[in-house]
């Protein structure tokens, strides 16, 4: 029994990972853009087709692969931000409209590509770190859990205590105010859509050779960063973390000893309680929700 | 003049907020521009500073002109803006908001001493430095939001309403530090509802109607005259 509650810790550990790493830039577009990016679970999917073109399919190396997708999907939201994001800035609405129909782009382009199957990739590694007999890590998902601490240190690190950082808070808070100390808005906007998709795409990345890589995966992936981003507080990058832990513990828990399904409803009834105790999420406050 | 407006005209869709406003800031004085609720007076000083786009005139600072600069741009030339309602950034620390001030500049050690200066001036900004800025006071908000602009080193500081919604204490206390930084050599362009302070603190004063400049002159004549003295200081 200890066994299995260990082990189960584990998943969860690895799954908040993925789902930290998508939620936390979701937030941050969210805040310095004002736009809830719809297409934030196809930036995922992109990123895990990054690695079934390159790593699986021109055997270029995994990490090298990687690397790569990150930047490909870091570049596609800057293509977000230049090509629907400031056109449509004055008109929040049309933003997240907009980012529905760059969805289906996607998953077309995806389909054209490289068909509407499951796409199966070679695994980066079959070594596994046994802690005892029943709980063991597969290494492939020590990658995701160190890309998580790794990549949201580094985000933490840069929002609090370089100028950069700042200029993004501060064009978070108030993007007119942050233009009256010199900030240029639409340079702040292209970091954060930058950061911000090129986490879901590292994400997807480093899944890819654990998960079915399919057309429609993001789906599945962005319900999940919504629940976390409306329980940690809509806004908040602490929030979306802590959110992200608590909704895989919940989850994995669940799914293991129960079934899939309930685990959903559970997440969801999780949801709905925290809204109806604190509408602004555990740490929204209310100026900003 | 440091600063110079044109025949300035601002519009808000097909609605003129302003129609036709001049105005000049000497070096080293002490302009306000005041006037009733509407009257122009914010949208004047968001021209200045980039916020809003002229639609005629023109301005010139030191000589070179910054109508058609964006905002973040017009700061790179020395104007700073202390904007109505303070907006200081609620979830930095006071610090964070003060250095963020600084954005554009590089001078790492002068930024050092200016941010030492801010906190000898605002002695109660040191105290807070590490406290979130939306869980002070009003006063110290606005003494926030002074102290990010002048840590851009501004030669020009705009300032909209910085009495609105503050005690007397605190009002007497802002003039007084509004006095001293235009003492050591800052100019200042202060919009104000309150037009008994603004005359008191100005060198000279323009008064605004409906989007137009009904009035202007040495703020002391102003202070005297019969049409100000009935609508704008209730005498």
């Amino acid at each position: 029994m200890l066994d299995l509650l260990a082990q189960t810790g584990l998943n969860a550990v690895y799954a908040a990972s993925y789902i930290s790493l998508v939620a936390v830039g979701l937030v941050l577009i969210f805040g310095v853009m004002g736009v809830i990016n719809f297409a934030h679970g196809e930036l995922f999917m992109a990123g895990a087709y990054a690695i079934v073109a390159l790593y699986a399919g021109l055997n270029v190396p995994f990490f090298l692969a990687v690397a790569a997708g990150l930047l490909f999907v870091g570049c596609l939201g800057l293509l977000m931000e230049k090509a629907l994001f400031r056109p449509l800035k004055d008109n929040p609405l049309g933003g997240l409209v907009a980012s529905i129909g760059f969805l289906m782009i996607l998953q077309a382009l995806a389909v054209m590509g490289f068909g509407v199957r499951m796409v199966h990739i070679p695994p980066v590694t079959q070594e596994v770190i046994a802690f005892s007999e029943k709980v063991r890590l597969p290494v492939a998902r020590l990658y995701v859990i160190i890309a998580a601490i790794v990549l949201l240190s580094a985000l933490w690190y840069f929002l609090k205590r370089t100028k950069f950082g700042w200029a993004l808070r501060a064009s978070a808070q108030d993007p007119e105010a942050a233009a009256l100390q010199g900030i240029s808005i639409t340079q702040t906007a292209r970091i954060a859509m930058f950061i911000g998709a090129g986490l879901a795409g590292i994400a997807g990345a480093l899944t890819a050779p654990l998960v079915s890589v399919n057309p429609h995966m993001g789906h599945s992936v962005i319900v999940t960063a919504f629940i976390v981003i409306i329980v940690g507080g809509v806004g908040s990058l602490e929030g979306a973390i802590v959110a992200s832990v608590a909704y895989a513990l919940v989850h994995t828990f669940v799914t293991t000893f129960w079934d899939g399904v309930l685990a959903d409803i559970v997440g969801l009834s999780l949801m709905l309680l925290v809204l109806i105790v604190k509408p602004t999420g555990l740490f929204g406050s209310a100026d900003r929700a | 003049m440091l600063l110079e407006m044109k025949n300035i005209a601002v519009n808000y869709g097909k609605i003129n907020a302003i129609r036709n406003i001049s105005v000049a800031v000497p070096e080293g004085k002490i302009v306000t521009i005041i006037g009733g609720n509407g009257a122009g007076k914010t949208t004047t000083l968001r021209a200045m500073s980039g916020m809003l786009p002229i639609t005629a005139g023109e301005i010139t600072f030191e000589g070179k002109r910054i109508d058609h600069l964006p905002a973040h741009k017009v700061v790179a030339n020395g104007i700073a803006h202390v904007p109505e309602g303070r907006r200081i950034f609620p979830d930095m620390t006071v610090e964070e908001n003060l250095r963020t001030g600084a954005f554009l500049r590089k001078d790492k050690e002068a930024i050092e001493a200016d941010l030492e200066d801010v906190f000898k001036r605002f002695p109660r900004l040191r105290e807070r430095r590490t406290q979130m800025a939306k869980t002070m006071s009003g006063g110290e908000q606005q003494m926030l939001a002074i102290g990010r602009a002048l840590m851009s080193k501004p030669r020009l500081l705009l300032m909209d309403e910085p009495s609105m919604g503050l005690a007397p204490v605190i009002v007497e206390e802002i003039a007084q530090i509004v006095e001293e930084i235009n003492a050591n050599g800052l100019s200042v362009v202060l919009v104000e509802q309150n037009a008994e302070l603004a005359l008191e603190l100005a060198d000279y004063a323009y008064v605004l109607e409906t989007g137009n400049a009904a009035m202007e002159g040495p703020a002391d004549e102003l202070h005297g005259n019969e049409h100000v003295r009935a609508a704008y200081l209730g005498l």
